[in-house]
């Protein structure tokens, strides 16, 4: 008796441990072990799992490794029906939403069909940390669900730490620099001196050869941030004229707070591209 | 002897104790030549001259400036004669109203915000929607929840009451009849039967209607420009600092007030975005003060940028009295609206003790809790530009002191 017990015990774990799962499908994170939910199959171990608001479809959603932060995201969602097969060929968004901020993101997640049900999701553009909803929309054949999972505490992405960037000893200040490649001889000279804060004002460059010739009908665009604090620029400032002689206008700047501001040229002249970069310390 | 040992111990005692008193004041009046600039920086003196205004030649004439503050406060530019300018901006207010949702002839979404100092700002509104204080001034009176009137009411109150004051400032006005003021026609995609109304006007009535629209928006900008602080306890402390004048230092901030000071430029980075005289960077940020409950979802500066852009009366508008080359904050706008979503414009610290309670929604009741909302964001949540030193609650009552500090009686047009 006992031993058929032990026997029949036996064959149900080996039963249960030998159960496969679909190897051949989506990224090899999380463990193999398959479990039911009721009428669905959740079958990555580290996983999120939802069933749909009217219980005809389940997402099991993947992310890599540090979850989802600020910023840009990719995961895998790998979609079944509720007779727990594949769901192939479906229309599927992702809409990222903050409930308590009553938002969402500027650009739709890009939704791509893998095949077997997996379905990548790229351009998961949260912009701020806090509350976040993933509401996945599945529609085939005119059965059309909604999935809904939740990220309560989506945090800032620090890999862009600019809370620990500091500000560097002996901080290059130089209003003239030599481009990135050495190709360039760039200079500014604000209109405005010294650089002042919240007003809107305009730069003269005088763009050069390594060898001291000016450079007329360069290709010039620039760029700029705070380091320390990510921001950008508050306008979008542009070389409007060439005035001759090497000299360009730079018009539209504008610095919204003191600090270090760092700001980059792209230049293309002669068929030549290179860039510099200028560091400024504004006083408030 | 034993018996004037301790006397003369502790009268010794008393004396260091007073003059390392005194010291220590004085310490805290010290301020290197750095933190001088910063002061001065913030100093009153140090305001620039009310710049000009490309877009209205009207800001200036005295004429202008009266007619003005008369439309400020004439509750009859309203749909129920009850609402003027001055509702929401009562003048014993400090021209700005203690609720937390503005209300005129209905409930809007936002708090009043203050008139100080407009002349500087570059966007009006807390999402920047509008590029010039004239066209800010004509916002609220063809919406619905605001004054609930429109620009054809204007004109027929304007012709009723003040035509001749009209006219010494912008010249004859057209010759309007009575069919082309109709009173309920406004450009209004809120109303349609108001929009209907507009669009059968003809081409050359609606320009010569909103003329006289603008005009008034302009007169209203002339006066409202007046509206500037005068010193306050603060810019007196930052005289004497200037004057190297201790006496003065000390009679005019406590030394609760000046640890606030150095922690307002220091610790607590506040100048990050509330630099200058007026204590503002006029800048958008998301800062993660939560919405209100109950108010329809406030993307601020993000839905903002287009709306400035396609404003009716902005800089490149035939309304304005700029040249196209003067429109250089339209010019060079920032269109990259995913960085301002849930972004409001930053307001003066001038007058700020009297004007709970804060933020674009009137969501927190107290200065007290500002402080303390900014200082419990957690730094996983806080962007960067409001990363601050750690500070505890003693230094949040100097902080709201020196806050305290900044108040002052205001200056305008009598």
């Amino acid at each position: 008796m006992k031993k058929l017990i032990v026997l029949v015990l036996g064959l149900m774990i080996v039963g249960c441990v030998t159960t496969p799962g679909p190897e051949s499908v989506g990224p090899a994170s999380g463990g193999k072990a398959t479990h039911k939910h009721g009428a669905f199959t959740k079958h990555y171990e580290s996983s999120l799992f939802e069933v749909s608001r009217n219980g005809l479809y389940s997402v099991e959603m993947v992310l890599g490794a540090p979850g989802l932060l600020t910023g840009v995201n990719a995961l895998d969602i790998i979609v079944h029906d509720n007779t727990d097969h594949d769901v192939v060929g479906a229309e599927i968004s992702v809409t990222p939403w903050m409930p308590m901020m009553g938002h969402g993101t500027y650009e739709p997640p890009v939704v791509t069909e893998k095949g077997g049900g997996l379905y990548s999701v790229e351009n998961v553009i949260l912009v701020m940390s806090g509350l976040w909803e993933l509401r996945v929309n599945i529609s085939k054949d005119g059965v059309t669900d909604t999935a809904v999972f939740s990220f309560p505490d989506v945090q800032m992405d620090t890999k862009h730490a600019h809370t620990m960037v500091m500000v560097p000893d002996n901080l290059d200040l130089a209003t003239q620099q030599m481009s990135e490649n050495n190709k360039f001889d760039l200079s500014y000279k604000s209109g405005i001196e010294p650089l002042p804060i919240n007003t809107i004002h305009s730069w003269t460059l005088i763009l050069k050869k390594a060898d001291g010739q000016p450079i007329t009908g360069a290709e010039i665009t620039l760029d700029g941030d705070m380091p320390q604090h990510g921001h950008g620029l508050p306008t979008v400032p542009e070389v409007t004229q060439d005035l001759g002689d090497g000299k360009y206008l730079v018009e539209g700047v504008k610095f919204s707070m003191p600090g270090w501001w760092v700001i980059k040229f792209r230049i293309r002249a002669g068929g030549e591209d290179d860039t510099a970069t200028f560091n400024l310390l504004l006083k408030e | 002897m034993i018996k004037r040992v301790p006397s003369i111990f502790a009268l010794l005692l008393l004396t260091m104790l007073f003059f390392s008193g005194i010291a220590q004041c004085m310490d805290l009046h010290n301020w290197t030549d750095k933190q001088k600039s910063v002061l001065k920086s913030l100093w009153l003196e140090s305001l620039p001259h009310l710049p000009a205004d490309p877009t209205n030649k009207y800001v200036s004439q005295p004429e202008a400036i009266s007619f003005g503050k008369e439309l400020f406060f004439d509750d009859r530019l309203s749909g129920n004669l009850k609402v003027s300018c001055s509702t929401c901006h009562p003048e014993n207010m400090n021209f700005a109203d203690n609720l937390p949702l503005a209300h005129g002839m209905g409930t809007t979404s936002r708090r009043s915000m203050p008139l100080i100092g407009m002349g500087y700002n570059t966007w009006l509104f807390w999402d920047g929607r509008k590029d010039s204080l004239w066209a800010q001034a004509l916002g609220p009176f063809e919406s619905s929840v605001e004054h609930g009137f429109t620009r054809t009411q204007c004109v027929s109150v304007i012709l009723e009451n003040y035509k001749d004051e009209y006219e010494r400032i912008f010249g004859p006005l057209p010759a309007f009849m009575k069919r082309d003021l109709p009173p309920l026609a406004k450009p209004s995609l809120d109303e349609p039967s108001a929009l209907k109304a507009w669009i059968i006007l003809s081409p050359e009535k609606r320009q010569q209607i909103t003329t006289v629209y603008a005009n008034m928006g302009k007169a209203i900008a002339a006066f409202v420009r007046t509206i500037m602080p005068t010193p306050s306890r603060f810019d007196h402390y930052v005289e004497a600092v200037m004057a190297d004048d201790s006496a003065g230092m000390l009679a005019n901030l406590s030394n609760d007030e000046v640890k606030g000071l150095r922690l307002f430029i220091g610790k607590a980075k506040c100048t990050n975005c509330h630099t200058g005289p007026l204590f503002t960077n006029g800048q958008f940020h998301n800062t993660g003060v939560p919405q209100r409950q109950g108010t329809p979802p406030d993307n601020g500066r993000s839905e903002a940028i287009a709306k400035v852009l396609a404003d009716e009366f902005n800089c490149y508008s035939q309304y304005s009295d700029a040249q196209h080359s003067d429109c250089v904050n339209l010019r060079f706008i920032d269109t990259a609206t995913y960085k301002y979503i849930g972004a409001f414009k930053t307001p003066t610290l001038r007058n700020v003790a009297e004007r709970a309670p804060y933020m674009h929604a009137g969501q927190i009741p107290t200065l007290r809790k500002v402080l303390e909302f900014y200082r419990d964001l957690p730094p996983g949540k806080r962007p960067a530009d409001l990363e601050h030193g750690a500070l505890n609650d003693m230094e949040l009552l100097q902080l709201e002191a020196f806050l305290r500090t900044l108040s002052s009686p205001l200056k305008y047009a009598q």
